[in-house]
């Protein structure tokens, strides 16, 4: 995958210009919300649910490397086979080198943030083996080979007269039509071609099980499961942190997961599986490989604060909740995982070199800790990434504040810690600021801040601070 | 009488200080004798935000010596009320001198709305305004302090007022600081979703707690919808009870 972190404000600014984007953002954002808002409300106790559920993510955070111990033992104790890779081209290669060694000329995929991350799709393809994605939103989003706009629905934003030309042109459809039920029919007449006769099907993990090495898949399409009972050879591909402790676990977590992520009480296919076919039964992969990804996990996981990042379920409620990514949508954030969800997770894992814009493009609102299920408290995680970008902290790639803001932040904090100096500091700025004054307003500063007048006025600095008429006041009335 | 020690954000001391005169009424109009320590300068929340946490200690290692003595801190800054509640515990968390007094100092700080109704049990201020207005959840003061039902019945108390309703009130004005400037375009595109809200919502008033979105929302209306106001609890509320302290500029 094209990873395109350092272009957000460039990108925003596309996005913001976009008209269809913005029509789209305008519902979508709001529908998905109240949906997760009255699926919550089937729960007897919503926010003790909510509670449960971020327990249970702190306990496998705390717990992860054990955990992840005891589902290896388990999963293989079940027949199936697990990889450990360190990093995209680790999991890349043992997965074409997979498909090679048993001839496959096609893999179908199941969707999956976690391939995404890897670029799964261009090392397949680089090795000469063609990928169809299964998923419809993903299917659309590969032919046009658009990165994914929402983590529920990568392809939402794509509207239905494009979706007609791509298929017509790939052959999906013979004739035109805006239909998206037709649409949906002919992807999916389509792809059950490519189940026909199949030999290696990858899917992504939603939740993996310590306690009896099981992979767990949630959906609505019902594409995952046939990626999974139709191949040969089945490959998971699971980020470490998927791991929880026990079944009953997972089932709590499942409830949260699909009400905060469509707002069901649970998807339309939920698929557990514990190795591969047994000899009495009929289906199911002879082959099933679970690929382990770590991909800087594990660094992560050494700083206390930045592993908090790996609570993250990936249910997309925070992407619905956020002002900024309900104004811009997926595509700024550059990477697999866009609003503040990637904003905590892309510079655990890709440092900060890249993504000195997505720690900053937060108001601090506060919403995404609210709304997550996994307890993650993303306000307090971008604050720490700001300081270590701003401290040029090694380990997380920080680059160092540039000496213009190292000098306003060191002149406030010394005027700040001696309030004589302050006084003469908010002269000096009234006296500047007030220079370019036009009535009670100031409508721009040259040298000044430019983003800020570019739609905004400002007040002109009045006459007497507070401080001053402090003084003033009859101090008897007080 | 009660004593309660003013907090004075920066923004307010420098550019909107009837916001802090009309605290002042507020509080006397409540029986509560205002003292303001001259000594208070910045609460550090700018650098914090910005990642420059060695100058934010500073700055608050400063706020915590001249207001640590305080029985009552009261602020009109739900935002700046957040960074010495719960902020500064992070700040300090690795200094377990400062992290214990930022600990002692945090329950007795509150947002001015807040004080007014959980602390002093004052829901209905008496006074009359007549106005329509619409209230705007600024992001620290709901979701990080949990304050909305209090400004709200403040409001509300207000003979002539009519309190509406405002499609996404709780929606960021886009102001984040430092993020209206760097993030400009994303930041105007929130702004004029929330003026555009506000002028739906048939309000001739929009009525809020920090003075943060006040400069944001006021910016924008002032350029783009000349005549159209947003203004801040306190010097609405104030209004409302005939407030007369203020100093001419």
């Amino acid at each position: 995958m094209n990873i395109t972190t350092d272009k957000f404000k460039e990108t925003a600014r596309q996005e913001l210009a976009n008209a269809h984007t913005q029509k789209f953002l305008q519902i979508l954002p709001l529908r998905l919300a109240s949906r997760r808002d009255s699926a919550y409300q089937s729960f007897p106790d919503p926010v003790a649910a909510h509670r449960y559920g971020q327990s249970i993510r702190d306990e496998s955070i705390q717990r992860l490397p054990e955990l992840l111990q005891v589902f290896e033992t388990n999963a293989i104790a079940n027949g199936a086979r697990v990889f450990w890779a360190e990093d995209s081209r680790a999991a890349n290669g043992y997965i074409v080198e997979l498909a090679k060694r048993h001839g496959v000329s096609y893999v179908t995929k199941g969707k999956s943030m976690v391939t995404e991350e890897l670029g799964l799709n261009e090392a397949l393809t680089q090795a000469g083996i063609e990928t169809w994605e299964t998923d419809l939103g993903e299917f659309i989003t590969q032919l046009l080979h658009r990165p994914p706009f929402h983590i529920v629905g990568p392809a939402l934003n794509i509207p239905v007269e494009q979706i007609c030309d791509i298929f017509l042109q790939k052959g999906v459809i013979d004739a035109p039509t805006t239909d998206p039920v037709a649409l949906g029919m002919a992807a999916r007449r389509f792809l059950r071609e490519k189940f026909r006769d199949l030999q290696m099907g990858i899917t992504g993990v939603n939740m993996a099980v310590a306690e009896t090495g099981t992979v767990i898949n949630v959906e609505n399409e019902g594409n995952i499961r046939l990626n999974k009972s139709s191949p040969r050879i089945l490959v998971c591909v699971m980020s470490l942190e998927k791991v929880v402790p026990t079944l009953a676990d997972a089932m709590h977590m499942l409830r949260v997961l699909c009400r905060s992520a469509t707002g069901q009480a649970a998807g339309a296919y939920i698929s557990l599986d514990s190795g591969p076919k047994r000899s009495d039964e009929i289906d199911g992969p002879e082959e099933l490989h679970i690929v382990i990804l770590d991909n800087g996990r594990s660094a992560a996981y050494q700083d206390p604060k930045t592993r908090e990042a790996l609570r993250c379920i990936r249910c997309g409620a925070c992407l619905n909740t956020c002002p900024v990514y309900g104004k811009v949508g997926g595509y700024p954030y550059g990477w697999a995982y866009s609003g503040p969800m990637g904003q905590v997770l892309t510079p655990a894992l890709q440092g900060l070199g890249n993504t000195g814009d997505l720690i900053r493009a937060c108001t601090l609102c506060h919403r995404c800790k609210i709304i997550c299920p996994a307890g993650i408290d993303h306000p307090s995680l971008l604050l720490y990434y700001r300081y270590k970008d701003v401290v040029g902290d090694r380990a997380l790639g920080g680059s160092g504040a540039g000496w213009r803001e190292r000098f306003v932040h060191t002149l406030l904090s010394v005027a700040g810690s001696d309030h004589r100096l302050w006084r003469l500091f908010a002269k000096v700025a009234r006296l500047a600021a007030n220079r370019f004054r036009s009535g009670d307003r100031i409508h721009s500063m040259p040298n000044g801040p430019r983003g800020w007048f570019s739609s905004r006025d400002l007040p002109a600095l009045p006459a007497k601070t507070f401080r001053e008429r402090w003084a003033q006041m009859d101090p008897k009335k007080n | 009488m009660k004593r309660v020690s003013l907090f004075i954000p920066c923004l307010v001391d420098m550019v909107l200080p009837h916001i802090g005169e009309s605290t002042v009424a507020l509080l006397r109009h409540l029986d509560c004798e205002s003292t303001y320590h001259c000594e208070q300068t910045c609460c550090g929340l700018m650098s914090f935000n910005s990642g420059f946490r060695n100058e934010a200690r500073r700055l608050a290692r400063h706020f915590i010596r001249v207001f640590e003595n305080d029985e009552w801190i009261v602020s009109p800054s739900g935002s700046c009320v957040n960074m010495v509640k719960n902020r500064y515990l992070e700040l300090f968390d690795d200094d377990p001198v400062w992290f214990a007094r930022a600990h002692d100092l945090a329950p007795r700080v509150y947002e001015l709305s807040q004080f007014i109704v959980d602390h002093l049990g004052v829901e209905d201020l008496g006074g009359t305004r007549h106005a329509k207005v619409a209230y705007h959840e600024s992001c620290s003061t709901l979701n990080a302090l949990g304050v909305s039902a209090q400004p709200k019945a403040l409001i509300r108390s207000v003979r002539g007022t009519e309190l509406v309703e405002l499609t996404g009130a709780d929606i960021c004005c886009g102001f984040g600081g430092t993020f209206a400037n760097s993030f400009a375009d994303v930041s105007t595109a929130l702004v004029r979703q929330k003026a555009q809200y506000f002028l739906d919502s048939g309000a001739d008033l929009l009525v809020m707690c920090d003075p943060g979105c006040l400069l944001n929302i006021q910016g924008y209306l002032d350029r783009h919808h000349p005549g159209r106001g947003a203004v801040h609890l306190a010097d609405y509320l104030a209004g409302s009870i005939g407030d007369k302290t203020q100093v001419a500029t």
